[in-house]
């Protein structure tokens, strides 16, 4: 009878589960989970407070119950860096304009805006009658306070860094004075809710972390860290009152739990779904399955400041060794589009380009012109299992990259450790998917300029910065356009990746919801949903 | 008997501050911090630099830990990295539902784990004892997300009795409460009702082969009279102990099944501050788990010196 000593296993335990991932930040992949909820059918009513609800004609109403992956970190537009919140916060607060159907930016709180013909000075007038979730009206210096505040904090100052200043110019006037042209300023403001209009006294008295006050067609009623959040109906919204009496999100982070949850008719819609489940579902009547392509892009990165990668036939050779299609098939199942550049075909930026297709005699003959003898060649490829398809992707290389004589030890980590070594340049390569791309200069200049602060893999190229420089100035939208796909070509040509498919955005609801649509912007609005019995 | 007390009580929080320290060392050695992590894939080395002084982590580890201890001893555990929300509101938020699922799971541990144990003991050898064993063996082997697993596909999904996960506080809505409970307590408890059923077999069992009961039987007492007076009373005191010992791994330890029954408890806490590096939530659910196991572990003592003078004396 030992009695003493157990908790150095509790302790131990507790370190080894270090190496196990979790939901997170700005990746791509929320891929899971569902939510119970403890609302049963009630057709209507939130169980708890619900003060505004259901009182005009909403003869549909009810409480929408939706299940989220993972619990958000907090809900602060401005500072939150968690997926989750922004499945959220999309309905509690609103931007100056907003992504449409097909990415391009759309009206949202601001009316109409101008461009100087400068290019340097953008004014934007203010929708009339907007009001804040605590009924005070929507003013210019609003907006001037929440971007100021994001260009002084945090992690989103980067989408405002052209800009020299906010002004108010009046009450329902912003101008915006830029040092430098920006095309893309509109995707900057509107492509990504942390960009939200929030009351400049919340912002001054710091309450919004806990308060969230927005403009949206959502007010915010509760949030129980690691469970739940609530929100209800804002009748007033500028947008049309919503149907539905408000929206219960449930955090299940298994994602086969959260299937069954949805199945048992627990929930109403899961965020989202792991792509070797679609076939099954498909064939399931008490299920709908919204599935779009994304404009996410996964890719291998190699790294250029370790020998031999340094050189350009070696990374070339790889591109050629690898199958692609396998690739894509072993990560996502059906869920995803081979494409050997970053965006897919239904963006605007598309650059159709097949560079290195299957060809490993190419490989081999490649690795031999750069002087690399068979077996020479281990790659240290890091993954993480906080993104599974990673480290699939990650079998599938290594086993393509034998048979040109190339070894791969996969290094598999939690995510925060391989965060760490990504920063500190400790690996030959890994795999890794970006998201939320509307605008190449988001996802092109800060991977792949000399100067960008994504580049980890050291890609360094004249060509392709004097590209990055010069789009990212131009406004001309065809020019623009075909210096990216100059750009575009020369980073595939040179290895600065090694693009692998785009993946699929995938969630799904039960029959009796409508409304909803699935986006490839990934952006969860339920303004338009109702319930049916 | 005071002394024993104290000097035990000395022991525990001894035994909190090792920890404390260990906990505290190992999170920091390892690699990655909730700045990092934070910030994710957009990484900006400049943001980086101004919110890592702006959280203290760009102090030396010695001192960051003293100023921790020096807060933790006057009750303030620091505020979460993540969140924002104070440590302590986070564990006492999480506490209870954590300690419903322990406390639940320990007694189907128990209702499974005294009748098979003390069957199986008596009729050791003959086939009861041969499926006692059966059962022991599988339920230490088998992981315990599996049996969660299973348990909702066929109560959830197929037979639609009960919901298939999530957590409701009994104090809102018992009913529902209960019908949430059922399944993570059952997962959790056969895994510590094999556990128990073993020890509980062997204890029954050595206290069989007792001088003072074999005198009993020899006796001629009736066998259900022995078993009763001579041979459970003795061996109760290490049915307790491990009891309470499961007691504590359950406080602590159920964190898969936490996962998987989206149940909001302190290992989803302290897994998801392993995760994300956010050291003053582990820091803070360490030292609560660790802080219950040893007051479990202190109060079994007790009464195992309650039950037995010889213990307090020795």
């Amino acid at each position: 009878m030992r009695r003493r000593s157990l908790v150095p296993i509790v302790v131990v335990a507790l370190g080894l589960a270090a190496c196990n991932g979790g939901e997170e930040v700005d990746l791509g992949d929320a891929a899971d989970d569902e939510a119970l909820d403890d609302v049963e059918d009630a057709p209507d009513d939130d169980p708890e407070d619900d003060p505004d609800a259901d009182p005009d004609e909403a003869a549909e109403g009810g409480t929408l119950r939706a299940a989220i992956g993972g619990d958000p970190d907090q809900l602060n537009p401005h500072t939150t860096t968690s997926s989750f919140a922004f499945t959220v916060l999309e309905n509690v607060y609103d931007t100056l304009v907003e992504p449409g159907d097909d990415l391009t930016m759309e009206p949202a709180l601001a009316e109409s805006w101008e461009v100087s013909d400068d290019l340097l000075t953008w004014t934007f007038e203010l929708r009339d009658g907007v009001s804040f979730h605590d009924g005070s009206e929507l003013t210019a210096d609003d907006v001037v306070a929440s971007y100021e505040f994001i260009a002084a904090e945090g992690d989103n100052a980067f989408r405002l860094d052209p800009v020299e200043s906010f002004e108010a110019v009046d009450d329902a006037t912003v101008e915006i004075s830029l040092e430098r042209p920006a095309p893309n300023l509109l995707e900057q403001l509107g492509a990504f809710k942390g960009m939200a209009i929030a009351p400049a006294e919340a912002i001054d008295a710091g309450t919004l972390d806990d308060e969230p006050v927005g403009t949206g067609p959502f007010s915010f009623v509760s949030f129980t860290p690691g469970d739940s959040v609530e929100i209800e109906r804002y009748d007033d919204y500028w947008g049309g009152t919503a149907a539905i009496d408000g929206v219960h999100f449930q955090v299940i982070p298994d994602p086969g739990v959260k299937l069954t949850n949805l199945e048992t008719g627990e929930v109403d819609w899961i965020d989202s779904v792991p792509p070797e489940q679609v076939e099954t579902l498909q064939d399931l009547d008490d299920v709908e399955v919204g599935q779009v392509a994304g404009n996410d892009y996964h890719y291998l990165a190699l790294n250029h400041e370790v020998e031999p990668f340094d050189q350009v036939e070696v990374r070339q050779a790889i591109a050629y060794a690898l199958d692609i299609a396998t690739i894509t098939e072993a990560a996502q199942f059906e869920a995803a589009t081979p494409n050997e550049t970053a965006i897919p075909e239904t963006s605007f930026w598309y650059f159709d380009h097949e560079r290195f297709g299957t060809d490993p005699d190419q490989a081999q003959q490649l690795l031999d012109e750069a002087g690399v003898e068979e077996g020479e060649i281990t790659i240290d490829l890091m993954v993480t299992n906080e993104f599974p398809e990673t480290v699939t992707a990650a079998e599938v290389i290594s086993s393509q990259l034998g048979e040109v004589g190339i070894g791969v030890d996969i290094r598999t980590e939690d995510f925060s450790t391989w965060l760490a070594d990504q920063g500190d340049g400790d690996f030959d390569g890994f795999v890794l998917s970006w998201i939320g791309n509307i605008d190449p200069d988001d996802f092109y200049y800060a991977q792949h300029h000399s100067e960008g602060i994504n580049n980890f893999q050291g890609f360094a190229d004249d060509e392709v910065d004097q590209l990055l420089d010069d789009a990212r100035e131009e406004t001309d939208e065809d020019t623009r356009k075909d210096l990216y796909d100059q750009a575009a070509e020369r980073i595939v040509d040179q290895a600065s990746y090694i693009y692998f498919y785009n993946s699929d955005i995938i969630e799904a609801w039960a029959p009796n919801v409508s409304g909803y649509e699935t986006r490839p912007d990934q952006a969860t609005r339920f303004r338009g949903v109702s319930l049916e019995d | 008997m005071s002394g024993y007390v104290l000097r035990r009580v000395g022991q525990s929080l001894l035994a909190l501050l090792g920890v404390s320290i260990v906990v505290f060392a190992l999170m920091h050695l390892v690699p990655g911090d909730p700045i990092r992590t934070a910030l994710g894939t957009r990484f900006d080395q400049d943001v980086y630099e101004v919110l890592l002084a702006r959280s203290g982590l760009d102090q030396p580890i010695p001192i960051q830990y003293v100023d921790w201890l020096t807060s933790a001893l006057v009750g303030d555990l620091g505020v979460s990295f993540r969140t924002g929300q104070p440590v302590s509101d986070a564990l006492m938020q999480r506490l209870p539902a954590t300690a419903l699922l322990a406390v639940a799971a320990l007694l189907v541990g128990i209702v499974i784990a005294l009748p098979a144990g003390i069957v199986s003991a008596v009729r050791q050898g003959k086939p009861v004892d041969y499926a006692a064993n059966g059962f022991a063996q599988v339920g230490v082997s088998v992981p315990d997300f599996w049996y969660g697993i299973l348990l909702i596909l066929v109560f959830a999904q197929i037979l639609g009795w009960l919901p298939p996960s999530g957590y409701t506080s009994p104090l809102d809505d018992p009913v529902d409460a209960l019908r949430r409970l059922i399944l993570p307590a059952v997962t959790a408890g056969v895994v510590t009702g094999a556990i128990l059923t073993r020890f509980v077999r062997s204890s029954v069992l050595e206290a069989m082969s007792a001088d003072h009961v074999r005198l009993a039987r020899a006796k001629g007492m009736p066998s259900g009279y022995v078993l009763r007076h001579h041979v459970l009373r003795n061996a109760w005191i290490p049915i307790i102990t491990v009891s309470g010992l499961q007691l504590g791994t359950l406080l602590g330890g159920i964190v898969v099944v936490e996962v998987v029954f989206a149940w909001n408890g302190l290992g989803r806490l302290a897994l998801d501050a392993v995760v994300r590096r956010d050291y003053p939530v582990l820091q803070g659910a360490v030292l609560l788990i660790a802080g219950v196991f040893l007051l479990i572990n202190l109060l079994v003592d007790l009464v195992y010196a309650k039950l037995d003078p010889r213990i307090a004396a020795s």
